[in-house]
């Protein structure tokens, strides 16, 4: 529960620096994509059914503030998410390289699904036209931050265990 | 059966969540999706912390450019500018006062331009979350008389449209979207086309034929034929045109009148086409 209440405020205070304060970045438009991390950071460390909400309803939520069409991001992060738990497997995480490398693959399969799925059911036209260069950008910012979120995350996660422990 | 449902429960409760994401889309690209109360929870949650956080955002916004201002000062001794410093402080507080002053007595001067006349002020609280999207959201919902379709502008020009609604909230699909269409007239020569957003170069004016004359510098307005957006409002200016050797239409590269991060304060439109007086 402690946990759950734990990523629902990281999540909100995520979804609330990516529509402001990351918005004076020299980098604009493109902003770095910090609800990516968490959900590969939930989707490496945290396999439960619940994460797998999660990242559904941190796509969702992006949706909600952001897009026009309902759903498109709710789709990537349930991929991204997929996509990480299933190779999850095969990776030693230890490494902060490696982890900043599973960020930028993650990012990549975002953007291409964004591109693919926008393709297929909203038709933007043109929609495609530059994509790539967000693709690249946003992965390598994601990938460039990784590792600061990812020792974030599990420092709060410690402290809240440390608190939990002696409850139980 | 159950062991099989239990040991891939994640993977499968993952591939639920993609099925159901699918099918969110397609219900809302056929707009079928009219009631959303998660989001308007959500809305609900973040508004008063975009408010604050998009305070912040303006307070150091204004604080660095300022800052910038004040650069050049920053050689004299170390008395003098420790007092500037001081000062500065309270002419910061001083100066956002007379900002915001400015921008809404231009708004009321531009709302009582507008026929019929039908307005709401509103602030910019947050942007877009995402790179792909560009929107922003206001602080004025339903509550306010916004409604889905309302067009957003501010004195300098076109700004957006209302695409989703709140009580005490909207969002707002930026000209600089690849989903935004609005219909336009160069100034110069009354030819008529579609501005829309795009990912690699800003906006577009799209559909624009070979043989019509657009030149750069040509300065792009709202035709009112679209009945959301009052006719002779400003969109942009050319600052590329581009003729390839075969195709129908010209390539046209457009410089938005607004730059929406720079914006605070915008105007809703609450009356269908119109003009603005000139």
């Amino acid at each position: 529960m402690r946990l759950f209440l734990l990523f629902f405020l990281v999540a909100i205070f995520v979804l609330l620096l990516q529509t402001t304060l990351l918005h004076l970045l020299p980098i604009s438009p493109v902003v770095p994509d910090l609800t990516l991390v968490l959900c590969v950071y939930l989707g490496l460390y945290h396999p439960t059914v619940g994460a797998a909400l999660g990242a559904f309803l941190l796509g969702y939520s992006i949706d909600i503030v952001s897009s026009r069409i309902i759903g498109l991001n709710a789709f990537a992060m349930s991929l991204v998410f997929l996509t990480v738990y299933l190779s999850s497997r095969a990776i030693w995480l230890q490494n902060p390289l490696v982890t900043s490398f599973v960020v930028l693959l993650a990012s990549l399969v975002k953007g291409v699904a964004l591109v693919l799925v926008s393709a297929l059911f909203v038709s933007i036209e043109g929609f495609w036209i530059g994509a790539g260069w967000y693709i690249i950008k946003e992965a390598l910012l994601a990938a460039l931050l990784a590792p600061i979120v990812f020792a974030l995350l599990r420092r709060g996660e410690s402290y809240v265990n440390r608190f939990r422990a002696p409850a139980q | 059966m159950l062991a099989f449902l239990r040991k891939n429960q994640v993977p499968l409760s993952a591939c639920f969540c993609l099925l159901l994401s699918i099918y969110i889309l397609i219900a809302a690209a056929r707009g079928q999706l009219k009631n959303e109360p998660l989001g308007a929870l959500l809305m609900w949650i973040m508004r008063p912390l975009q408010i604050a956080s998009q305070g912040a955002v303006n307070w150091i916004t204004d604080f660095r450019e300022n800052y910038d201002t004040l650069a050049g000062f920053r050689t004299e001794n170390e008395r003098l500018r420790q007092r500037i410093q001081n000062l500065e402080i309270e002419r910061q507080k001083l100066l956002e006062a007379e900002a915001t002053n400015r921008q809404l007595k231009q708004l009321l001067d531009f709302r009582s331009h507008l026929i019929p006349p039908g307005a709401i002020t509103a602030t910019i609280i947050a942007n877009s979350a995402a790179s792909w999207f560009q929107s922003c959201q206001i602080d004025k919902g339903s509550a306010d008389g916004v409604r889905k379709g309302m067009a957003v502008v501010t004195p300098l020009g076109v700004v957006g449209q209302v695409v989703a609604v709140t009580p005490r909230a909207a969002k707002v699909l930026l000209l600089t979207d690849p989903n935004s269409g609005i219909d336009v007239l160069v100034q110069r020569t009354r030819s008529r086309g579609i501005v829309s957003g795009s990912l690699e170069n800003g906006i577009v004016l799209k559909y624009m034929k070979r043989s019509e004359d657009v030149q750069e510098g040509d300065r792009l307005i709202t035709s009112g034929m679209d009945g959301v957006f009052p006719k002779g409002l400003m969109v942009g200016t050319v600052i590329k045109v581009l003729k390839q050797h075969i195709g129908l239409f010209q390539f046209v590269e457009v410089l938005p009148a607004v730059q929406t991060p720079r914006t605070e304060n915008v105007l809703v439109v609450t009356t269908d086409g119109g003009a603005v007086k000139n």
